[in-house]
């Protein structure tokens, strides 16, 4: 089959690319930066799954790269843990995070679930402000150590951006493995129609619960990684406003697909840098960006919706069935 | 042999009593038509029959074991299927897609299974495929196997939900006005389709507006009107009641809907 065939070949392409990439980049900003791309689209394979393949909305998602990050700070910075049992431990306690935020989405659907879940992230906000003999409160937690295993410790820019990107890869592998059979088709069910999915036998809960639990995990371990590479952690970090940036990233990226939202997180998140990232830009063009990201995300999210509801991945299937 | 036994079922809406003591047996191998005028409470009953709602009186036993207080999914697995008077289709994923998902009612859910691509996940996988495949072929819908629930036309929708329910292996199919919406050569398609549904052993409740249809496949038809039973028995018997020719025809009373 051709498409299957384009397919492989893109996945091929942009593994090597990524993979390839700290041997032609040796800046140390910009590989950082690339490495808060894989951060980024850590959380929002996640959110994919949950909201472009389940239809389950979540406003709170910055709640969980927070209770990761913090989870993971304090393990391995207070409690002189192991780092990757630490990562462990932050994936088990977002999990159960997910699984208490699936509650609500049991009972309540659209605006009402968005606010529920606005809500949990501003608790989480609130949570890690006033815990301060754990978090730090407002003024950060730092002193974070580097990643390591053993006596190998992972302190370079290359190695903490192969480290992030094997994570992303994993769980990439994870996710299109799911939606590509069983509960995949489960979920997607679950978003064309909850009435339609019941009576075909659909575990309704079984599959919110699960949706919700991967998108915590993954978003959890995101945070881990970030408080482990970056060393320094505050709540400003893990805002509303970062929740929405997720969503957005996903909405724009499109629903049913993992690879839509992969290149929407790369492309708006390289827009916060575009001053580092394009040599000739002038220094006003780039703040006028920067000053007005949020400005462009959303109308970024009023055009899809209004010119392409399906996102990147819906225009790239219509280019393609157009052929 | 009773397969469906319907026993006082009552079902109130506030002071509105929507289902009103509704008894019914369904025999094994038959075609039963519920029919009744708009607002009668047929969907009302079909919701208690199928975990959708709970009725505030009476019980539901379907093969001797009890389907009320269990949830959609249970009452599915226990080998109950359904289509919707709307159609409730997945219309982001192709018709086989569809008719899949009704295959895999028996199975797990399955995450860690098909994130690790686990050989036993992927062979049921393709087992679904082919049986979803087999459904479209026998409904006769099968050139519209690749395309999106959304773009199918009205008429093949209700097929696909139809092939869906029977992908999930029922004993008992019940069916909310599958005809609303087709065409002559659809209505007919349909008819010889619920004909090989039965010769398949598989029982039909139907609930239908069209009462040709209804007069030519119902072994026995039960009349509702304003929630309760007013007549059961062969088409020939039924078309002749005055009760029901009265409730159709209508009173001098305003209409209940």
């Amino acid at each position: 089959m051709s498409s299957r065939r384009a397919r492989a070949i893109v996945i091929v392409i942009s593994t090597l690319t990524i993979a390839l990439l700290p041997l032609v980049v040796q800046d140390r900003f910009l590989l950082k930066i690339f490495t808060f791309v894989g951060l980024n689209a850590l959380v929002v394979v996640g959110i994919s799954l949950l909201f472009g393949y389940a239809g389950q909305v979540s406003l709170g998602h910055a709640g969980f790269v927070g209770l990761g990050a913090y989870t993971a700070a304090f393990l391995v910075a207070r409690l002189d843990l192991p780092w990757l049992l630490a990562m462990v431990a932050a994936g088990l306690v977002t999990a159960l995070g997910g699984m208490v935020l699936a509650v609500p989405s049991l009972r309540l659907k659209g605006h009402y679930l968005a606010m529920a879940t606005l809500g949990f992230g501003e608790l989480m906000t609130l949570g890690f402000k006033e815990a301060d003999f754990v978090t730090g409160g407002v003024n950060g937690f730092s002193g974070v150590p580097f990643p390591s295993v053993g006596a190998l410790v992972l302190d370079t820019p290359q190695q903490l951006y192969w480290l992030v990107w094997s994570v992303v890869g994993v769980a990439l592998l994870l996710a299109g493995n799911i939606v590509a059979s069983r509960p995949g088709r489960a979920m997607r069910a679950l978003h064309g129609s909850e009435l339609g999915a019941q009576a075909s036998g659909v575990d309704v809960v079984g599959v919110k619960v699960r949706a919700f639990v991967l998108s915590a995990t993954f978003a959890g371990l995101s945070g881990a990684l970030y408080a482990s590479i970056v060393g320094f952690i505050s709540p400003s970090l893990f805002t509303t406003a970062a929740s929405v940036t997720f969503l957005a990233m996903a909405v724009i990226g499109g629903s049913n697909s993992l690879a839509g939202p992969l290149l929407s997180v790369v492309l708006l998140t390289l827009l916060e840098y575009l001053d580092a990232l394009v040599p000739g830009i002038s220094r006003t063009t780039a703040e006028v960006i920067q000053a007005y990201q949020a400005d462009i995300y959303g109308l970024a999210i009023i055009a899809v919706i209004l010119f392409a509801p399906s996102g990147l991945a819906g225009m790239w299937r219509r280019t393609r069935s157009t052929v | 042999m009773t397969l469906l036994k319907v026993k006082d079922v009552t079902r109130r809406f506030g002071g509105l009593v929507a289902v009103d003591s509704v008894s019914f047996e369904v025999h094994e191998g038959t075609i039963k038509a519920l029919i009744g005028p708009n607002g009668a409470g047929k969907s009302t009953l079909f919701n208690t029959l199928t975990g959708f709602d709970r009725p505030d009186l009476g019980s539901v036993t379907f093969d001797g074991t009890e389907l009320i207080g269990r949830a959609p999914r249970a009452v599915v697995r226990a080998g109950v299927a359904r289509t919707f008077q709307n159609t409730q289709l997945f219309n982001q994923m192709t018709a086989v897609e569809n008719v899949m998902v009704g295959a895999q009612a028996h199975q797990g859910r399955g995450f860690s299974a098909a994130a690790l691509r686990l050989p036993r996940a992927m062979a049921e996988d393709a087992e679904s495929g082919r049986e979803a495949a087999r459904l479209l072929r026998l409904i006769g819908i099968d050139e519209w196997s690749g395309t999106l629930g959304g773009d199918l036309p009205a008429g093949i929708r209700r097929l696909v939900e139809i092939a869906r329910a029977l992908a999930t292996s029922p004993r008992l199919l019940l069916l909310d006005e599958p005809a609303a919406g087709l065409n002559a050569t659809e209505t007919a398609e349909l008819i010889s389709t619920l004909f090989r549904v039965r010769d398949s052993g598989i029982t039909v409740l139907v609930v239908e507006h069209d009462m040709g249809l209804v007069m030519e496949v119902s072994d026995e038809i039960v009349v509702l009107d304003r929630g309760a039973k007013i007549a059961e028995g062969p088409p020939r018997i039924i078309q002749k009641d005055p009760a029901v020719i009265a409730a159709y025809l209508g009173e001098e009373e305003p209409d209940d809907e």
